[in-house]
C-alpha cells in the first residue's frame, strides 16, 4: 500500500509518576502547579508517537507530530523528533492558554486542515493531567471522519486502518476506512529510546509554527475551562498503624494477629 | 407533576435484559438533582428488546424514554450518538447524565459535539448552582493528585459520572410513563465496522470483597504466585477474593489489563485492599481510596502508599508474605 502520512497530536505536561507532593495546589489561582518534577511528553501521546512509528518502519511515509501549546516550543516536545517524527509543527498562540476541550480540538483540526493530506491521525487516549478524554473523538467529529478509542494495536491495511479497541473485558476488531483518527492507550507499548545519531539527526528536521491567525482562528471564538474551584483531594490521609516486629517475618505475622485483633479477619 | 425546570435525562445502560448497577445510581444523581429543581426525571434506555428493562426502570423515574432498534443490539458509538441526539433533540433535557464507561467515554464527546455541548468526564459529584443555573462538576484531575469543580453552563449539560459515587435509587412504588420514540437509523451512519470481538478473562474487581494487588516492586510470576497464596489464605474469612495491579504490573505482562485497578483500570471499593509493593502513585490512589481497610506492605517506609493505609508494613514482600500467610492460615 501506499506510503501513509500520520500525523500525531501531542501535548506536554508535568510528569504524572510524580509524588503527591510534586502537585501544588493554587486554589486562589485555579492551578495546580507542579514543584521539582521534570515535564514529558504525556505518557498516553507517547504510546500514540510509538504507534506511528511502528507504521512507519513497516510502511514508510512520514510521521507528523502537532502540538497546540500557548507558549514556545519545548527541548521535551522536540524529542519527539528524535524518535522517528519527521517534522512537528506547533500551534502556538497565547489565546490557546487554557482552553476546553472542544476548542482545543478546533484549534487541532485546523492545524489538520492546513496540513491537508493524511491517512490517520492519533492522539493519546487522554492527557494524564486534565483527563478529560475528549480531544481526540472530538477532533473526528469537527473532521467528519471515523474515530476509534482506545486502541491497544493499531494496522493500516490495503483495505483500511484495523485496531484492536479494548473493552471492559477483553477488545474488539474493528475497520474504518481512512483518513480516521485512533486514540491510542497504554498497551500499546512504550515510546522507543532515540539513538544518538537519531538525535543528532533531529537538530535538521523542520519545525513549523502557526498562530492562530495562520489558522484562520478568531481568538474571541475559543472557550476557556470554565472552573469554580480547584482544592486538594480531602480526607484522603488515613492514620497507618505501622506493624512492628524485629524481623520482616515477625512483621508478617504480626500484620496477621494485628487484622484478627481489629477483626478485620 | 410541577415541571417547571423542564427535565434530567439519563442514560441507562443494559444488556442481557437488565440495567446496569450503575444506571440505578445515575437515576439517583438524577433524582437528587431534579429534586432540587422540581424537574422530571427521565431514563432513556436505548437497545433492542429492552421492553423488560423500560418496565422495571419505569419504577424509578418519572418518564421513560425507548428507542427499541435492531441497529442498537450492540453498542456502536456513531448510531447511539445519532439516537441519543434524537432523544435529545425531543425532549430537550436540561442535563444528561452518563456512567463513565468504556462505551460512554466514546459516546459522550460525540453526542456533546452533535449538541453542541461541552461534556465533563468522570464527574465524582454534581449539583445544580441555584444562582447562574450551570451544573456544577466535581472531577478528579491530575492523575487524582487535585479536584476541580466545573462550571457546566451549556444545556443539556452532559457529564459522565464515575461508579460507586452515588448510592443506587429505591425502586418507587409507582411507574412513570414509558414513550417509545421512533428514530431513523442506517447502518450507513456506523463510520467503524466491527469484524469480531475477542472476550477477555473476566476479572470482578469491583464485586470483591479482597482485593490483593501487585505493584511496580513485584517483576517475576513467583511475585504473583505468593500474591495468589495469600489470596487463597485471605478466602477462608471472605467469599470474592481477587488479584489486582498496578499499571507497571500489566505493563510488564505479568497480569492481565482486566485486573488493573487506579486512573485507567477499575475504580474499586472493597472491604479490604493489600497493596503489596505498591509506592502508591496518585492514578493508583485515585482508583483505591474508596476501600474500606488499606494494607500496605512496602520495603521504603517512605512510600506515600502509608499515608493513605490503615495498616503498614516496612520490609520486602518476599520476606512478609509468606509468615503473613502461615499466621492467617493458622487463626482458629
Amino acid at each position: 500500500m501506499k506510503a501513509p502520512v500520520i500525523i500525531v497530536c501531542i501535548k506536554e505536561i508535568p510528569d504524572p509518576e510524580g509524588p503527591s507532593s510534586a502537585f501544588e495546589i493554587h486554589s486562589d489561582t485555579k492551578q495546580v502547579v507542579p514543584v521539582g518534577i521534570p515535564p514529558v511528553i504525556n505518557p498516553f501521546d507517547q504510546n500514540a508517537l510509538e504507534a506511528a512509528v511502528r507504521l512507519k518502519d513497516r510502511l514508510g511515509g512520514r510521521v507528523i507530530a502537532l502540538n497546540m501549546a500557548d507558549k514556545p516550543i519545548t527541548p521535551v516536545l522536540k524529542r519527539a523528533l528524535s524518535v522517528g517524527v519527521d517534522e512537528m509543527i506547533v500551534l502556538q498562540d497565547s489565546a490557546f492558554k487554557a482552553i476546553t476541550s472542544q476548542s482545543t480540538a478546533e484549534v487541532l483540526s485546523a492545524g489538520i486542515k492546513k496540513i491537508g493530506s493524511y491517512d490517520l491521525v492519533l492522539t493519546g487516549r487522554q492527557s494524564a493531567d486534565w483527563d478529560f478524554g475528549q480531544v481526540g473523538l472530538l477532533i473526528a467529529e469537527i473532521l467528519g471522519i471515523p474515530a476509534i478509542n482506545l486502541a491497544q494495536v493499531v494496522e493500516l491495511r490495503e483495505d483500511g486502518i484495523v485496531v484492536e479497541k479494548l473493552r471492559r473485558v477483553g477488545h474488539e476488531v474493528v475497520i474504518a476506512p481512512v483518513p480516521a483518527l485512533v486514540t491510542v492507550s497504554s498497551e500499546v507499548g512504550d515510546l522507543r529510546l532515540p539513538t544518538l545519531k537519531a538525535i543528532q539527526d533531529a537538530r535538521k528536521k523542520p519545525v513549523t509554527v502557526w498562530s492562530a491567525a495562520h489558522l484562520g482562528i478568531e481568538a474571541g471564538k475559543l472557550r476557556t475551562r470554565g472552573i469554580r474551584s480547584l482544592t486538594s483531594p480531602s480526607s484522603r490521609a488515613r492514620t497507618c498503624l505501622r506493624i512492628e516486629g524485629s524481623t520482616p517475618q515477625e512483621k508478617g505475622s504480626n500484620l496477621a494477629l494485628q487484622l484478627r485483633q481489629d477483626k478485620v479477619v | 407533576m410541577a415541571n417547571d425546570g423542564g427535565r434530567i435525562a439519563v442514560l441507562i445502560g443494559q444488556g442481557g435484559g437488565q440495567a446496569s448497577p450503575a444506571a440505578f445510581e445515575l437515576l439517583n444523581a438524577g433524582r437528587q438533582l431534579a429534586r432540587g429543581g422540581r424537574q422530571i426525571l427521565c431514563a432513556c434506555v436505548l437497545g433492542q428488546g429492552i421492553a423488560g428493562v423500560c418496565d422495571e426502570i419505569s419504577f424509578y423515574a418519572d418518564e421513560v424514554y425507548a428507542i427499541d432498534n435492531a441497529l442498537l443490539a450492540e453498542f456502536q458509538a456513531d448510531i447511539y450518538a445519532s439516537a441519543l441526539e434524537e432523544v435529545c433533540r425531543t425532549i430537550s433535557p436540561v442535563a444528561l447524565l452518563m456512567e463513565h464507561s468504556y462505551e460512554n467515554y466514546e459516546l459522550a464527546p460525540k453526542v456533546g459535539y452533535r449538541t453542541g455541548s461541552e461534556v465533563i468526564t468522570d464527574c465524582t459529584a454534581i449539583e445544580k448552582d441555584e444562582v447562574s443555573g450551570a451544573l456544577l462538576c466535581t472531577k478528579p484531575i491530575y492523575g487524582g493528585n487535585a479536584v476541580a469543580v466545573f462550571e457546566l453552563k451549556s444545556t443539556p449539560h452532559i457529564v459522565t459520572i464515575r461508579a460507586k459515587v452515588y448510592d443506587a435509587l429505591e425502586r418507587g412504588g409507582s411507574r412513570g410513563r414509558v414513550v417509545r420514540l421512533e428514530c431513523d437509523l442506517s447502518p450507513s451512519l456506523a463510520r467503524v465496522r466491527s469484524m469480531e470481538v475477542v472476550p477477555g478473562q473476566n476479572v470482578s474487581l469491583d464485586k470483591a470483597e479482597v482485593i490483593v494487588s501487585a505493584g511496580r516492586g513485584i517483576k517475576t510470576q513467583e511475585g504473583i504466585d505468593e500474591l495468589r497464596r495469600l489470596t487463597g489464605a485471605l478466602e477462608r474469612f471472605f467469599d470474592k477474593v481477587e488479584v489486582g495491579a498496578s499499571r507497571p504490573v500489566v505493563d510488564a505482562g505479568l497480569l492481565s489489563r482486566s485486573h488493573q485497578v487506579g486512573q485507567t483500570g477499575e475504580k474499586v471499593s472493597p472491604q479490604l485492599y493489600v497493596a503489596v509493593a505498591i509506592s502508591g502513585a496518585a492514578q493508583h490512589v485515585s482508583g483505591i481510596v474508596g476501600s474500606k481497610k488499606i494494607i500496605a506492605i512496602n520495603k521504603d517506609g517512605e512510600a506515600p502508599i502509608f499515608d493513605i493505609a490503615d495498616y503498614g508494613v516496612v520490609g520486602s514482600f518476599e520476606e512478609v508474605l509468606p509468615s503473613f500467610i502461615e499466621q492467617l492460615e493458622g487463626l482458629p
